[in-house]
């Protein structure tokens, strides 16, 4: 009697146990959860306020790869290939994004973006609306929004068709036709074109900077904006 | 062997719980904070679609960190050391085919993870081998333990069921 009564209440033990494992990885998982939503809508506020800049025209060369060509017919002719949700391009973005468009602005350089997509469904889908932005003559406005509300977790669900589209209309590009495209995945040609490329030109991650054809190889830990900036001006 | 088994089991018992529990509990310890990490380095085997390897990577911090606990303060060692083991012989299951896919990724078996340079790629994989045999010494040990649950300092004593 005193043993099976043991037992059971070794069973019962056992139980409460198990639940409280159990409830503590739960737990552990819908915080974890909740944390990351929170902080990626979090980082669209960044976005308030932002002013459309004026737009500048793209083309996309068709024949070498599909890139979208910013400011053609400069001396100085850079390539960057970067993934939407690279962590490092974004770290490339924030040390020399404003750099980088400055050139463009004030027609110092041809700048030629190839909007890779190996990351997952996210990449994908950022690199059309990337290509529907750079229909608008927006391209540089939507690039700098995306790295601005990159999340930390690749493929988070957090880079739906939706919000992409809300990025766009948070920094002013509201127009149906980019909505249409961005929600169609009417780029996607373009996005494979530009992926396919990537072993014609020896590109094997992002970020990869070619400078007048040459690659740019950082001798620097980090982006730094002077060493970049050197690299251009002695080309 | 089974003589010197029998001398040493509770003590044999004692240092696998150890063993065991205190990598699960510093590898938990380290990827609790920073579930965003564990979550890219689950999604980084490229085994489970996207999503769901989140939630494994969300989850398995709290599961080791939970089962290494029970295992140090010696409570509940059977089923624990079930789970134990068969996580380890996930690990042993996921490294082995990140390796046979010929991806370069870091384990982020104690935090960070990710994919790795190609030009460190010898290294990548002296670095597989040494994680499956770890993980699989680990396995050993808690095998030891469904075997051999009751030992020294330990919560529960063998009486109740035996």
């Amino acid at each position: 009697m005193a043993k099976q009564q043991a037992k059971a209440q070794d069973n019962t033990t056992r139980w409460i146990v198990i639940g409280m494992v159990l409830l503590v990885v739960v737990t552990g998982v819908v915080f974890s959860l909740l944390g990351q939503n929170n902080k990626e809508n979090a980082s669209l506020a960044a976005l308030d306020g932002t002013k459309l800049k004026p737009a500048v025209t793209a083309s996309i060369d068709t024949a070498n790869g599909s890139a979208i060509v910013l400011n053609p017919g400069q001396a100085t002719v850079i390539d960057v290939w970067e993934d939407p949700q690279c962590p490092v391009c974004k770290n490339f973005e924030d040390a020399n994004g404003d750099y980088i468009e400055s050139l463009i602005r004030d027609k110092k350089a041809t700048v030629r973006f190839h909007v890779l997509s190996f990351l997952g469904d996210e990449s994908v889908r950022a690199a059309n609306a990337s290509f529907c932005a750079a229909d608008e003559g927006q391209y540089l406005d939507f690039h700098h929004a995306l790295y601005a509300v990159q999340s930390p977790l690749e493929n988070s669900g957090f880079w739906s068709n939706e919000k992409l589209v809300a990025i766009g209309s948070k920094i002013g590009i509201s127009s149906s036709k980019f909505a249409d495209c961005v929600n169609n995945g009417s780029k996607i040609e373009a996005v494979k074109a530009n992926y396919d490329s990537m072993e014609k030109y020896g590109v094997k991650g992002t970020p990869t900077i070619f400078i007048n054809g040459k690659l740019w190889e950082r001798q620097s830990p980090d982006f730094n904006l002077a060493e970049f900036k050197a690299a251009v001006e002695a080309a | 062997m089974k003589k010197f088994n029998d001398r040493f089991q509770p003590v044999i018992t004692l240092l696998a719980r150890l063993v065991l529990g205190g990598v699960l509990l510093v590898a938990g310890g380290l990827k609790l904070n920073k579930p965003t990490d564990s979550a890219n380095a689950v999604a980084a085997y490229k085994i489970l679609p996207a999503n769901l390897a989140h939630l494994v990577g969300y989850a398995l911090p709290w599961l080791e960190v939970a089962i290494a606990l029970l295992l140090i303060i010696g409570f509940m060692v059977r089923p624990a050391a079930v789970v134990g083991g068969l996580i380890m012989v996930i690990f042993i299951g996921a490294i082995a085919s990140v390796w046979a896919r010929g991806l370069l990724i870091d384990c982020g078996c104690f935090g960070g993870g990710g994919e790795i340079d190609p030009s460190l790629a010898a290294k990548v994989h002296r670095t597989y081998f040494i994680e499956i045999m770890r993980d699989l010494g680990l396995a050993l040990a808690a095998l030891y333990l469904y075997l051999f649950p009751y030992g020294k300092v330990s919560f529960e004593k063998a009486a109740v069921e035996e």
